[in-house]
């Protein structure tokens, strides 16, 4: 100790305990030895965190890896990123170098993504993005955004409202390609109806608790409004109206919380004039994108196209219908309320395309017992929008236009 | 305290390269690839946007003041190059607007504060927030276009070997190296150290503060450009992380919030430290969410240590009971 | 050092009310006109829609703005003393889904959820104090890293478990009304009344301002400076546990993100009240009547109908200008009071 040159000897004593510290750490490093046969290692990653969307696509996409047969031969991790682009795109390369074969990730922003999604693919990594789409050319995109939920729930509400009102728009996050091409499609269609009043609109970037104060202020401010647009934050919008004008709800179109489908599906409240439409993305199209991508890594499936479609749900107030099992089974979408909470999303489970998931699984992550990984029917192709999920490309003609609902004829 | 020794990279700078290697050694080990010239190119490229805007930050720290507005004209910086690089302007062209951009912000901010004498906390809060109003009105959502040339020259190698983000770092801290060593540079830490003292004994504090705030703005630019290089896009919405990590890479290399202590160069650092972090968390194995438990831990640790033997200088020096204790700030 | 002495005890009584009034006027001025700016906003919201009811508005703005009402108190605090809190949001979400997970939909475990909530809360609080008094780590650094760390914190409790609702009671409180007034707004009264008295009327909050106007003088005075400290920043955490509690029983339901929109307000409404950031000045009133301004500028750019660009410069360059004002307002002031 005496032969230490002094500044050795002063070393902060926090350091020397994290060499130690360290050391112990490496030595748990070891890897695991690869299973016999197929194995595949494979990357979630999660930009936002922390609200019940994210948190039931992510806690789907685990129960899927932990479900025969890719508990066995896939090696799954999940990583949160969080919002900052740079952030991603590091962890992104982190994956890459770790010698990932497929990636599912949320993007946290459609276009700053494609060099190091360039970089994976030249890596023979499959990059598939949920929910949230890339421009990038060999990405795969898995989503709704095709299904124009902007157009066709804002026609909806539109027919519902015979064409005359005051509406309140409630908008996502500013400055994400999805907000700004729902915004594009809704106020188009009600543009063309010169009887629809807009009288306030903010946004309630997707917080149920934000939308509740805003609607409260708005509903101050003009006592009469007839309809509320959101993507999301709808159950709180909701709540607000029913406290502060419990005799004359609204037409409203929406997310798919629980309690939000309970609403608009109970007769008393319809008779106050709740009109409610259930139609917004979903996180089931986290653990179908995983489906997908494992599909195609495995081989039994080849895309011909780079843009999945998750179907779009669809629930308007006359179709709402209860469940009684822990599924989504016999058509019926929504659950009684004392088997989950009232922020709960329905369209977390498909009982269609993901029968291996079940309310356990969608809340805690864990395998529904018994399941194995079922193959999946022939996919949905999505349209090509520039500037959201592809750059060179065109669109349809009528890619801002409603395509599920017949659009009523202006009011004179 | 003599010229030479001020000048010379501080304690908590010294600590901070400590820091970044012992964090570089562990991700390097665990990782088979990072001492690859592809991997070391990326992490550079990662790191530079964080470093060139800490720096500009550390300018304004070092007097004293606040300045929160950095993330606002890094998003207006990255829409402008994404509207513009490729028609109008072209790359050099964008690359000038955004420094007088970044400056002019720069100089509302200063004009604010040292003019009109606001807090600079309060007044960078409402600039920032105004900032990020106006990248939303260039560019409502991202995309945009960034040229071929800014985007791949600024992220790749030169002749496959160094890379580019290399030699510009290399170059921003040769160029404090000069900077510190100008009138301008001296007076900063004059400033920064003993305000009063410094107006008294002649310094124009005034000039000295406004100009801070400018040179910050005009970094700020630079680090909004070179974002767009690694992004090869817009994106109007400013990240509030980033904004924390800012600061987390001023204080971790050493510069103290309180100002007259510190320098570009343990920001640069710090700056390399918070980017291997990340590095080494995933290369480590740490479970999703507690890579956010131990972020904020090691912050904390590489703040203690570093502010441990600052303290212990302090007291060897005075050789008494510390009673001054250092002003609250911020 | 401050003009006026704080008076002696050999002066007589009406002499020190007298200081103290004197004292405390300049400080009610930005008070006043930030009130009357926030009812200037609202009764231009009626004129912009003429159908509307004055009272509902104004009841709306102040429901709304409990949240932000008892969170900026904490945030003043620390501001006092010349630092900051930036771990507000994460601390208000984490009581929210604390209560949430507690309580499970029933009453029954209100009396012990509550507390113990609340416990937690000024912990962190005070995590943030020991860290800033004794290891000397700057207020932004210290608050801002136990904010990521304890999301971090929240996100690992939470990721398993899904969302359960909140106690009826907390509901109850947060919609119900008792002679026709809805109760938050007693809750703000009542809040104002106690916060104004601890920072403008206690022995404590006199000496945070001492601290916070002169750091040297009040440690060679022997004032606890580590105790206060931790003390204020303990306080914010308890108040940002407050305010998740409300949020979690306004909205019926919590997420971990609840409480991030809060942040920045708070920060903006104790600057626009009249505090100063580098700590010694500005009364509680005046962060009150900021949060209320706040509040009521939301709902006029709602009904504007302005795009989120539009909104955020027009925030922006409303704060810059509360600040314009407020600085000019002292140069007046110390000139007319010579």
């Amino acid at each position: 100790m005496n032969g230490l040159p002094r500044r050795l000897k002063t070393l902060p004593k926090p350091l020397l305990h994290c060499a130690g510290a360290l050391a112990l750490i490496l030595g748990g490093l070891a890897q695991p030895a690869s299973a016999q046969g197929e194995h595949y290692k494979v990357f979630l990653d999660l930009s936002y965190s922390g609200n019940v969307w994210q948190t039931a696509a992510a806690n789907g996409v685990k129960a899927l890896a932990g479900t025969p047969p890719y508990d066995k031969t896939v090696e799954f991790k999940t990583v949160i990123s969080g919002t900052d682009v740079q952030h991603q795109i590091s962890d992104l390369q982190s994956m890459i170098a770790a010698g990932a074969n497929a990636i599912l990730f949320y993007p946290v922003s459609g276009t700053g993504l494609n060099r190091v999604i360039e970089q994976g693919c030249k890596h023979n990594v499959l990059m598939f993005a949920y929910d949230s789409t890339v421009t990038a050319p060999c990405a795969y995109n898995v989503s709704s955004l095709s299904g124009r939920y902007g157009a066709n729930s804002a026609q909806w509400m539109v027919n519902e409202m015979g064409g005359k009102g005051e509406m309140v728009i409630n908008h996502g996050v500013a400055g994400t390609a999805l907000t700004d091409l729902m915004d594009r499609q809704a106020l188009g269609v009600f543009k063309r109806y010169p009887g629809i009043k807009i009288v306030g609109d903010f946004y309630g970037n997707w917080n149920d608790a934000t939308s509740q104060e805003n609607v409260a202020k708005v509903i101050a401010a003009h006592p009469n409004i007839d309809a509320i647009w959101t993507v999301d934050g709808t159950y709180g919008s909701l709540q607000a109206v029913q406290q502060h004008r419990p005799d004359r709800l609204v037409v409203i179109a929406g997310q798919s919380n629980n309690g939000y489908r309970l609403d608009i599906g109970d007769a008393a409240l319809q008779a106050k004039g709740l009109k409610g439409l259930s139609a917004s993305f979903g996180p089931a199209d986290g653990p179908y994108a995983f489906k997908v991508m494992m599909e195609v890594l495995t081989g039994q499936l080849k895309l011909t196209a780079h843009n999945v479609e998750y179907p779009l749900p669809w629930v308007p107030y006359n179709e709402v219908k209860l469940c009684t099992g822990l599924a989504f089974e016999n058509g019926c979408n929504v659950f009684p309320e004392s088997k989950v909470p009232a922020l709960f999303i329905d369209t977390a489970l498909n009982g269609d395309l993901l029968p291996e998931l079940n309310l356990t699984a969608v809340q805690n992550g864990t395998a529904m017992s018994g399941a194995t990984i079922k193959p999946l029917p022939a996919v949905t192709y999505a349209d090509d929008l520039p500037g959201v999920n592809c750059t060179d490309c065109k669109p349809p003609a009528d890619w801002l236009e409603p395509n599920r609902v017949k659009p009523i004829p202006v009011p004179n | 305290m003599s010229l030479a020794t001020r000048l010379r990279p501080a304690r908590g700078a010294a600590i901070a390269v400590l820091i970044y290697l012992v964090m570089y050694l562990v991700y390097a080990i665990s990782e088979a690839s990072a001492t690859s010239v592809f991997a070391i190119t990326n992490l550079l490229d990662n790191t530079i946007v964080l470093a060139i805007a800490a720096a500009g930050l550390t300018l304004v720290v070092l007097t004293g003041e606040f300045d929160l507005s950095g993330i606002g004209v890094i998003a207006i910086a990255n829409v402008v190059v994404a509207t513009t690089s490729v028609g109008i302007l072209g790359w050099f062209g964008a690359l000038v607007a955004v420094v007088l951009i970044g400056a002019a912000v720069g100089l509302i901010n200063g004009w604010l504060v040292v003019g009109l004498g606001l807090q600079s906390l309060a007044v960078t809060i409402g600039t920032m927030i105004a900032c990020e109003g106006v990248a939303l009105v260039i560019l409502a959502a991202p995309g945009g276009e960034v040229s071929d040339t800014v985007a791949n020259g600024l992220t790749g190698d030169i002749a496959d070997v160094v890379p580019v983000a290399a030699v510009i770092i290399v170059g921003v801290l040769m160029l404090w190296f000069v900077f510190a060593r100008t009138r301008l540079g001296i007076a900063i830490y004059a400033v920064g150290s003993d305000e009063n003292a410094a107006g008294l004994s002649g310094l124009n504090v005034r000039r000295t503060k406004l100009l801070t705030f400018v040179l910050a703005g005009a970094a700020y630019g630079c680090a909004g450009y070179l974002l767009s290089a690694q992004t090869g896009s817009g994106d109007p919405r400013a990240s509030n992380t980033f904004l924390l990590f800012m600061y987390a890479a001023v204080a971790i290399g050493g510069t103290s919030l309180a100002g007259g202590r510190g320098g570009v160069f343990g920001s640069v650092v710090g700056a390399g430290i918070l980017t291997v972090m990340q590095k080494m968390l995933f290369a480590l194995g740490a479970a999703s969410f507690y890579t956010s438990v131990f972020s904020g831990i090691i912050m904390l640790v590489a703040l203690f240590v570093g502010n441990l033997s600052v303290l212990r200088l302090r007291r060897r020096r005075r050789g008494g009971a510390e009673w001054q204790s250092a002003t609250p700030r911020p | 050092m401050a003009k006026r002495d704080a008076p002696t005890l050999s002066e007589s009584k009406p002499a020190r009310l007298r200081a103290h009034a004197a004292r405390a006027n300049p400080e009610l001025l930005p008070v006043a006109v930030v009130l009357a700016c926030a009812a200037l906003l609202i009764i231009a919201t009626k004129i912009l829609n003429p159908g509307s009811s004055l009272t509902q508005q104004l009841s709306a703005v102040l429901v709304t703005s409990i949240f932000l009402v008892v969170a900026s108190f904490g945030q003043g605090l620390t501001i006092l003393l010349g630092g900051i809190d930036l771990s507000i949001g994460v601390v208000a979400g984490l009581s929210a889904m604390m209560i949430s997970v507690l309580t499970n939909g029933q009453n029954a475990s209100l009396p012990w959820a509550v507390p113990a909530t609340l416990a937690f809360c000024a912990a962190i609080g005070m995590i943030n104090g020991l860290g800033i008094a004794l290891a000397k780590v700057p207020p932004f650094i210290m608050t801002l890293a136990s904010g990521i760390t304890f999301f971090g914190v929240g996100l690992g409790f939470t990721s398993g478990l899904a969302q359960r609702p909140v106690a009826p009671a907390l509901q109850a409180l947060m919609s119900g009304h008792w002679l026709g007034v809805p109760i938050p707004i007693y809750l703000i009264a009542g809040f104002v009344v106690i916060a104004a008295i601890f920072q403008n009327g206690t022995a404590e909050g006199r000496q945070l301002y001492a601290i916070g106007s002169g750091p040297r003088a009040a440690s060679v005075l022997g004032l606890p400076i580590s105790g206060l400290t931790i003390l204020a920043y303990a306080l914010s955490g308890l108040c940002a546990g407050v305010s998740g509690l409300l949020l979690a029983g306004y909205s019926s339901a919590a997420t971990l993100d609840i409480g991030d929109p809060l942040l920045l307000p708070t920060i903006a409404a104790v600057v626009i009240g009249g505090a100063r950031v580098v700590g010694g000045k500005g009364i509680y009133l005046g962060t009150f009547a900021g949060a209320i301004f706040l509040s009521a500028l939301e709902t006029v750019i709602t009904v504007l109908s302005l795009s989120q660009g539009l909104r955020n410069i027009i925030e922006g360059v409303i704060i810059v200008g509360a600040l314009l004002l407020q600085s000019e307002r002292w140069g007046a002031l110390r000139r007319w009071s010579n």
